[in-house]
């Protein structure tokens, strides 16, 4: 039971009487006349209650691309379907202001803000009611009600129902990274068939024979080949194939601290540094894919979060992309043995193990630093860490007091980072720290290093 | 792909009329008992007890500080007792030989207020006035003053009602000059506590002390027998209790515009309470919202860098400047030695002398720079700050 604008109004309108004939009674008869005018409209509107709808919403959706949310509503009261629908999506589902008279039968969108709909129905006919959504969050969004409030044929009042319509849009990673992608697989590509001496290695591959052009290395001759032709043949590598690449997630408390924002115009808050490393290993996942290496994506804090093995081809980045989408903070201490436990039990062979965490000094040296050296001892152990370019602005203050002792704090900050980093180069980690944005070619041109000197 | 199931048509809320009206009920019973369970409680309460006013010397006040023993008994002795609160009502109650009662005021009349009670025809019984009253009503023939005396006094008059009542417990205050006033139960002071004059067609009575009539005091002494002498003399009395808040004067009103009913036009209240029903569906409108609200986690808002900020006001605050020396010093040799081209391990003689050959500066200078003790204040350490990247910008790659 609502009443509108029109109800109010009718009851101004009583003023009109109420001059004529000045007493309370004339007020009350009013009120009367003006609730039994409710009343009845309340009893000619199409029940709420009798339309059926259906909500249509894609699978998943990358960040901050558009999604169609879809309402088809379909008018089986038996009367005729005066109606305001709103279509409820959380905030960060970002549903987008309707452009003017979208789907048949709707008269437009509807005051009061976004994913309002005002349906004017014929008995038995449907409307297609259209919101666009641009994410702007991770992970899945799921949508609230569909709110129904019909009004009677006078417009004075009517009937509301919220329906649970069941509706989930899971939002993927934006995976802003892949911009760095063409040019590591070029980078990639000009590894392939390189001159054995260029980078001699002890993991490349022998891959063909071709002929000789001038310019090749004549140590790569290969002379029996060559006398078995009448052209001069060499011998070309190609960077070793079906390595092991374990990408781990640290999803503990240190992945939800903030980084970024501080620029012009981004909003402010910036993102968790999980982001920034969910971006890292897209990018890092999509070079290996197509190195033809064999990836797996590990999730953990104290438990497994997340985990992808044995995808491969073009199944890996889907399975990447579902995998990462639900991966959120958690604010627990990370459980270093555990992750060591877990990358034992699934790599038997030497690995390449990324470790995307953050190189908190006193964190790492409680949790990484102890059991570094087991993981080193049988794999390629790489460390990434996102850096804040907060804390890069804080080093170089100097205007005030208090800006140079915080740029004492940093600067301290970045000498214990420089000894935990120190520590683990010891046990033979490849550290990797960079900020938000460039983590992820950082740490791709430090997997292309490492594939060209054959450390896989 | 993925195979896209057909999302599930939804009709309703699975919920009937009854069932609705069923739920409501039981959202609703506990409220609505607590509330029926309080306005039982208000009901009887107003019920089972006599309708009684809390106002001081009102005549259905039966508690300590009211009067309604004196004025029942008044009552059942055939006497009108009227009970007023404005001075407007009290004017026009009170006519030619009736009698008008007025109780201490808690504040003070408006002169128009002196004049319109003192211009009364009736006969006027003050207790406790106020000066202004008093000596309009009295012409100025009595005086009255605070005290504080207590004690029993004999009547020590000629007048009638200092016969009947014989000798009262009440404080004494009143002093005369004038001719025709009678003043009784006058202390060693030579104050009285009763005064009456006898004007053209009137009598005044002023009692000094107003705690006679109070239900808790008038039994004391003579005190009934004063009042009911004062009080009981003429067939109707216009019992007013001056109320604090009261500005009307019980004369024609010389500016009609103060006066609310005159200003409005009639009917403005129908339309004062259309407008309120008005109002009401307005918010009946404006509070109905289309929908719940939809929920959503919030996530972690803690910035990384704050645990360095947190870490350089620590240090500002327990004025470390030593630790902050220290580090700024430590990170400007950590990256001049690596531009350098020297190892972690060197020691400070070396990094001092590969930055003294890189600058051109005095060694003396680079070793205070670098390693020299920590600076006095904040001021010096700024300097100090500022020398490093000072130097350090010098230093470049040989």
């Amino acid at each position: 039971m609502v009443v509108t604008w029109r109800a109010a109004a009718l009851m101004a309108v009583g003023m009109v009487p109420v001059v004529v004939v000045p007493s309370l009674g004339t007020v009350l008869l009013w009120f009367l006349v003006v609730l039994a005018a409710c009343g009845a409209d309340v009893a000619l509107a199409a029940s709420p209650r009798r339309v059926a709808v259906q909500r249509r919403v894609p699978a998943s959706v990358r960040l901050r691309s558009p999604a169609r949310s879809e309402l088809v509503v379909t008018n089986v009261s038996g009367r005729r379907l005066r109606a305001v629908v709103r279509d409820a999506w959380p905030p960060s589902a970002g549903a987008q202001p309707a452009p003017a008279g979208a789907g048949r039968g709707a008269t437009g969108p509807a005051p009061g803000g976004v994913g309002r709909y005002r349906v004017d129905l014929p008995d038995g006919e449907s409307a297609r009611l259209t919101t666009t959504l641009v994410p702007t969050r991770r992970g899945d969004r799921v949508a609230g009600g569909v709110t129904i409030r019909t009004s009677g044929p006078l417009g004075l009042a009517g009937r509301q129902v919220t329906l649970p319509v069941p509706g989930r849009l899971r939002v993927l990673p934006e995976f802003a990274s892949r911009k760095h992608l063409p040019s590591r697989l070029a980078r990639l590509r000009e590894m392939d068939g390189r001159a054995a001496v260029q980078i001699r290695g002890e993991g490349t591959e022998f891959d063909s024979l071709r002929e000789y052009v001038v310019g090749d290395d004549v140590r790569s001759i290969d002379w029996r080949a060559t006398a078995r032709r009448r052209d001069v043949v060499v011998r070309t590598w190609r960077p070793e194939r079906d390595r092991r690449v374990l990408i781990v997630l640290d999803t503990g408390r240190t992945s939800a601290a903030r980084v970024g924002g501080t620029g012009e115009g981004a909003g402010g808050i910036g993102a968790p540094r999980l982001d920034a490393s969910i971006e890292a290993a897209l990018l890092l996942s999509a070079l290996a894919g197509r190195a033809g290496d064999r990836v797996e994506l590990l999730a953990f804090d104290r438990a497994v979060r997340s985990r992808v093995a044995g995808a491969a081809g073009p199944r890996l980045m889907p399975a990447m992309a579902e995998a990462l989408a639900t991966v959120d903070p958690v604010l627990l201490e990370t459980d270093w043995p555990g992750i060591v436990g877990q990358v034992r039990a699934r790599m038997s062979q030497r690995a390449l193990v990324v470790l995307l965490t953050a190189l908190d000094p006193a964190v790492v040296e409680a949790g990484l630093l102890p059991v570094v050296d087991q993981l080193a001892r049988d794999h390629q152990v790489v460390v990434a860490s996102v850096a804040d370019e907060e804390v890069a602005a804080l080093r170089v203050g100097r205007d005030t007091v208090a800006e140079v002792y915080d740029a004492a704090a940093a600067a301290r900050g970045d000498l214990e980072r420089t000894a935990v980093t120190t520590m683990l180069r010891r046990y033979g980690a490849e550290v990797v720290e960079a900020l938000p944005d460039d983590l992820a070619p950082r740490l791709a041109d430090t997997y292309l290093a490492l594939k060209a000197a054959g450390r896989l | 792909m993925t195979t896209t199931t057909e999302p599930p048509m939804i009709i309703g809320d699975a919920t009937t009329a009854g069932s609705r009206a069923r739920s409501r009920w039981r959202r609703a019973r506990w409220p609505l008992s607590v509330v029926g369970i309080l306005m039982l409680a208000v009901v009887f309460l107003a019920v089972s007890r006599p309708p009684s006013s809390g106002v001081p010397y009102a005549p259905d006040n039966a508690d300590e500080d009211g009067a309604r023993a004196v004025a029942r008994v008044l009552g059942s002795r055939g006497v009108d007792v009227t009970y007023v609160r404005s001075v407007e009502d009290a004017v026009r109650a009170a006519g030619p030989g009736d009698t008008l009662l007025i109780t201490p005021n808690p504040s003070v009349f408006a002169p128009e207020q002196v004049d319109a009670l003192s211009g009364t025809e009736a006969d006027l019984v003050l207790l406790a006035p106020e000066y202004d009253l008093l000596s309009a009503a009295t012409d100025a023939g009595v005086d009255s003053y605070p005290s504080w005396e207590d004690g029993v006094y004999e009547p020590a008059c000629d007048a009638e009602v200092a016969e009947a009542t014989g000798p009262l417990a009440l404080q004494t205050g009143l002093e005369t000059s004038a001719e025709g006033v009678v003043l009784c139960w006058v202390s060693a002071d030579g104050v009285g506590a009763y005064a009456r004059v006898e004007q053209n067609r009137r009598s005044v009575t002023v009692i000094h002390d107003g705690t006679l009539l109070r239900n808790d005091t008038v039994l004391e002494e003579g005190n009934a027998a004063l009042a009911l002498w004062s009080l009981g003399e003429n067939e109707r009395l216009v019992w007013m209790v001056p109320d604090p808040f009261d500005l009307s004067t019980g004369q024609e009103d010389p500016e009609p515009a103060t006066q609310l009913s005159v200003v409005l036009p009639p009917g403005s209240g129908p339309a004062a309470g259309l407008l309120l029903l008005v109002a009401a569906f307005l918010a009946l409108w404006r509070g109905r919202r289309l929908g719940p609200l939809v929920t959503e986690d919030l996530p972690v808002l803690v910035r990384s860098a704050e645990t360095t900020r947190g870490r350089g006001r620590l240090y500002r605050a327990s004025r470390a400047r030593g630790h902050a020396a220290a580090g700024l010093r430590a990170a400007a040799a950590d990256r001049m030695a690596k531009r350098l081209g020297l190892a972690r391990s060197s020691d400070a003689a070396t990094v001092v002398d590969a930055v003294v050959a890189a600058t051109n500066r005095p060694t003396e200078q680079v070793a205070y720079l670098l390693y020299g003790p920590p600076p006095a204040d904040d001021a010096a350490l700024t300097e100090l700050a500022r020398h490093l990247d000072t130097l350090e910008s010098e230093v470049h790659r040989p």
